[in-house]
């Protein structure tokens, strides 16, 4: 309710406002993925019968086939896209055939002579007949303006979309011109400051738009649409999936949770509460979470993605982790974006300590998130003894050395991957458990400024 | 209680707080009977009364030192400054932050609610966008008569400033900018709201004027820094003074003065990707129409970016003044050295006083000065069974352990190390080599290159076959057989030592996986799961070892 109000308010302000253009609503819809819908709401004046109307301040990256004109009482006969682009080149191009007037300069005295010359051709070159005499323009370097009488039809200095209506009636009304374009989008950038007395993070949540589509939006009504729709052709990235580039997942308990933001389909609407002014290369972040509070879990995790030997001891990441919930959560669903952490250090000022992709994330999950590496928590895996037992059957001896250079104890999340095949381990120092048929999990504990080891035998067949 | 907070908290900004919306609502009106009803007051911050500088390592960077023509690290800055708002709606705006600024990190406290949106401009000034605003506007075009000097001012309008070329209109007609040989310019009505610099600005809304101190930080890139270590090794090789700068460099063309500095090491997550749109602009391109006589390609001056005296554009030409200045380590002995503290898992060094850092500038400062660390020289050869190889020159490490009975004790940032041999009261550079980052309790391992003097040559010296031991497989029975046959090989390997002292040596197999040494005529051990012989090469002698492998069936 106080919404709409707040909406009233506002347009009885843009009406009133003599710095704004009077017969102009601009609703801008933007996607994730690089994507948004434009609705251009006008006053457009039909004389009644076909009339071509220009829209020069369209978007330049525009997908023209997408644009659609409505209006009561007229009738589409075509729309066109003009890219023809008036450069001097062009304009000279365009001249062919035509007369244009010559004004040569004495570089001695400054004296102007001024003719009329017929433009034969442009090609490497232009060849000019002036009377009866053929001439190539400047060709002994001296100066010589050429004047143009007019700019020619189709040349424009934007790509402009226009289209061929008949209309019912003369008079103004209402139009809508609507039309998909690339160059606008956005994503969520957080920033979460994790408090280490009391393991709890504040998290401040902002979108932030990015405008590279070549205008300005004036005035906006601006929705952003947390989803990527389906495009057919051109936009859409692939994902990037092979075996061993796989990212670190990040969600490690998908949410069930439903909140109270507005949805279209399986998509969150999120709806900028004023208008607002996209400028061309602009970012424009605006808040849309603010929660202080939240419990998070600091922990160690080191992944060994084979069953193979380290020469140097590789650090084990440090991770965050932390509900969506609504309980002892976040409470809300969160757009995909980049969450930046960052921790007071001793003098009590915030310091950065690493950043972290999500991806849309439903309310009531959980989010474990790396930060980085740790500095002081080591591990390092060696291959003690890899024995065949038959041809297609191998029996490896592993031995993970953990360190410690902390002044408290860690527990450090070890993970084996890559076990392809059939593969068991038949005799380990730490009961593991299986998180799956290629990964064995341990959760090994190592004391304050020392080291721990692990050691596991596994049998591999295939 | 404590789900209740957290709930009531939670605010959803998108849409403002229902109290606020409604004081907004009644405002309006009143609103519209002022001058400029919804064009905001442009007010600037003043410029930061104090400046806290924290450098990050480039994040891929594991071992080795900064490279000043690619700074590929990053840094946090946050600026205190002082803001004084009008009542209503102001554009806030930060001038001279970083140029490396990434916009979507930045973070704005102190100020209180009422901040709609934060906004950074991407488009700044240049020739090319100040064309761009002016097309269909009015413009001056300025003629200038060669001989006399004089100029004529002519009105008119920039009809297209597509494809590089200008065209514009005035009374006379159509005509292109430059094309016509006499000197023309341009002579723009205003700069069209156009920054210099990426300058940030906040949208904010207080209901009365107000001066508050605010505190801008956020992440820039386009720094770095590294630990730059010299070792010297005392002319007995059995011990060495440590001694480290840390090397940080600024690539933006934004200085701090009189910064709060820090660095930060350790490495930290980043997420590439997702760059700002940013128009840094060019120069007017006049383009013409094709020129028969000579070439048409535009002509047009081009300022780069500075670089470093010396530092090569293109490639890694390996920035050498970090290293010239550590060599000057004597000079400065007596430099207040950082202080390390812990964050999170990272290690923060504080530089204690004051300091600024210059746009443009590499800058170092002390980290460490530790002496009589007890070392080991250990030569060392790492060979793959059955390897056939001429003579080959011994590898040689320099090895300690990163604890307090080692006079260390300390977390080692990662960087370049640098070792010196103590000759006649002078040092020499003996090698140069990348240093991981090491924490307390690890062994260190500093490379120190191939000793010419200590050669190693391996061989298989006899191969036989047990007929015992192979096996028959008929494939066509009595044309076609295959033949399984263990083969046995003793394999040696020569060290030569022409040092005039005893040296350790490590000799490290590397066999198939399977594989097992059966017998050897030196003791065997195991280092990272891979057997290792540890062996005293007396002055200027040859050492054999003769082992024999085998693979191992379970």
């Amino acid at each position: 309710m106080r919404v709409y109000l707040l909406v009233m308010a506002f347009g009885f302000c843009w009406l009133a406002g003599p710095a704004l253009a009077a017969d102009r609503t601009l609703s801008v819809t933007i996607y994730a993925d690089d994507l948004a819908l434009v609705q251009d709401r006008r006053d457009i004046e039909l004389k009644g019968g076909r009339q071509r109307i220009e829209f020069q301040d369209v978007s330049a990256q525009i997908r023209p086939e997408t644009a659609s004109l409505t209006a009561a009482d007229i009738s589409i006969v075509e729309q066109n896209f003009d890219f023809d682009l008036l450069t001097p080149a062009k304009l000279m191009e365009k001249a062919v055939g035509h007369e244009v007037t010559i004004v040569r300069v004495n570089p001695a005295t400054g004296a102007e002579t001024r003719e009329e010359a017929l433009v034969l051709a442009t090609n490497g070159g232009v060849v000019l007949k002036i009377g009866q005499r053929i001439e190539v323009l400047r060709d002994d370097g001296l100066p010589v303006r050429v004047i143009f009488d007019k700019v020619p039809e189709n040349l424009r200095a934007r790509p402009t979309l226009s289209v061929t209506v008949i209309g019912g009636r003369a008079g103004t009304r209402p139009a809508t011109l609507s039309y998909l374009t690339p160059g606008l989008g956005w994503r969520a950038d957080y920033v979460a400051l994790y408090n280490e007395a009391d393991s709890k993070i504040d998290v401040q949540g902002w979108v932030t738009l990015t405008n590279s589509s070549g205008v300005t939006y004036d005035n906006a009504q601006t929705l952003l649409v947390a989803g990527s729709p389906t495009q057919v052709d051109g936009g859409g990235r692939q994902p990037n999936y092979y075996r061993g580039q796989q990212p670190r997942p990040t969600l490690q308990q998908a949410g069930t949770e439903s909140g109270s933001r507005e949805r279209l389909g399986d998509y969150y609407l999120y709806p900028l509460a004023e208008r607002t002014t996209i400028a061309n290369l602009q970012t424009k972040q605006v808040s849309f979470l603010d929660v202080h509070g939240v419990p998070a879990e600091h922990g160690y995790e080191f992944r060994n993605r084979w069953l193979g030997t380290a020469e140097t001891p590789q650090s084990a990441k440090s991770v965050y982790s932390f509900s969506t919930s609504a309980h002892a959560g976040l409470g809300d669903q969160l757009p995909a974006g980049v969450l930046r952490f960052y921790l007071r250090d001793k003098r009590g000022d915030p310091q950065f300590i690493g950043e972290s992709r999500i991806d849309h994330t439903p309310m009531g999950s959980t989010l474990s998130l790396a930060t980085g590496d740790a500095f002081d928590v080591k591990v390092r895996a060696v291959v003690d003894k890899r024995t065949r037992l038959s041809t297609f059957n191998w029996q490896s001896d592993m031995r993970y050395e953990l360190s410690n250079a902390l002044p408290r104890p860690v527990t450090v999340k070890l993970l084996q991957e890559g076990l392809w095949g059939d593969s068991r381990i038949t005799a380990e120092s730490q009961k593991s458990t299986r998180r799956s048929a290629e990964t064995a999990e341990w959760a090994v504990t190592v004391p304050a400024n020392g080291k721990a080891s692990l050691t596991a035998t596994f049998d591999t067949r295939y | 209680m404590r789900g209740a907070t957290n709930r009531g908290r939670h605010s959803m900004r998108l849409l403002p707080a229902s109290g606020f919306a409604l004081t907004w609502a009644l405002a309006a009106p009143a609103w519209t009977l002022a001058a400029t009803p919804a064009t905001a007051a442009d007010t600037l911050a003043s410029t930061p009364s104090d400046l806290s500088v924290t450098v990050y390592r480039a994040p891929t960077r594991r071992s080795g030192s900064i490279t000043l023509n690619a700074l590929e690290g990053f840094a946090l800055i946050s600026e205190t400054r002082t803001v004084r708002l009008p009542a209503g709606l102001s554009r806030l705006r930060f001038e001279g932050v970083a140029d490396g600024i990434e916009p979507s990190s930045a973070i704005l406290t102190g100020l209180p609610a009422g901040v709609i949106e934060k906004n950074r401009e991407g488009k700044l000034l240049s020739p090319s966008a100040l064309v761009a605003a002016t097309v269909g506007k009015p413009v001056t075009l300025l003629r200038t008569d060669k001989k006399t000097g004089k100029s004529a001012r002519l009105a008119g309008t920039i009809r297209s400033d597509a494809g590089g070329g200008v065209v514009f209109e005035t009374s006379q007609g159509v005509e292109a900018l430059r094309c016509s040989g006499l000197p023309e310019s341009l002579s723009f009505m205003g700069v069209a709201d156009l920054a210099a610099t990426p300058t940030l600005s906040v949208l904010v809304r207080s209901p009365e004027p107000l001066t508050r101190t605010v505190t801008l930080s956020y992440l820039a890139r386009d720094f770095d820094w590294g630990a730059d270590y010299v070792a010297t090794v005392a002319a007995d090789g059995k011990t060495m003074d440590l001694g480290a700068w840390v090397t940080l460099a600024n690539g933006n063309g934004v200085g701090f003065p009189s910064a709060q500095l820090q660095v930060v090491a350790g490495r930290v997550n980043r997420e590439s990707g997702d760059m700002e749109p940013l128009d840094v602009g060019g120069p007017i391109l006049a383009q013409c129409w094709p020129r028969g006589s000579t070439s048409d390609l535009p002509q047009y001056l081009q300022i780069d970016r500075a670089w470093p005296l010396g530092a090569a554009r293109q490639g890694a030409a390996g920035a050498m003044y970090p290293m010239a200045a550590s060599r000057l380590m004597e000079v400065t002995a007596t430099a207040k050295k950082v202080e390390q503290e812990q964050l999170g898992d990272l290690k923060l060094y504080r530089v204690p006083d004051r300091t600024t850092v210059a746009s443009r500038q590499s800058k170092q400062v002390r980290l460490l000065d530790r002496s009589s660390i007890p070392i080991k020289l250990v030569y060392g050869a790492d060979l793959a069974a059955d390897e056939n190889a001429t003579s080959a020159p011994a590898h040689l490490l320099l090895r300690t352990v990163n604890d307090v009975t080692h006079h260390l004790g300390l977390p080692l940032p990662s960087g370049r190390v640098a070792v010196f041999a103590a000759r006649d009261g002078a040092t020499l550079l003996e090698h140069e080599s990348n240093l991981r980052d090491l924490a307390v309790g690890e062994e260190v391992e500093v490379d120190m290159g191939d000793s010419p003097d200590v050669q190693v040559r391996a061989a298989k010296e006899t191969t036989t076959i047990d007929p015992a031991r192979t096996h028959e497989l008929p494939l066509v029975p009595g044309v076609l057989h295959l033949r399984s046959a263990q083969v046995e090989a003793v394999d040696h390997v020569d060290i030569s030592n022409a040092l005039g002292v005893e040296i350790q040596f490590e000799l490290r197999l590397r066999l198939p996986e399977g594989g097992r040494v059966v017998r050897a005529d030196h003791p065997l051990g195991s280092k990272n799961g891979r057997p290792i012989f540890r062996l005293t090469i007396p002055a200027n002698e040859t050492m054999t070892v003769r082992y024999q492998w085998q693979h191992m069936t379970g």
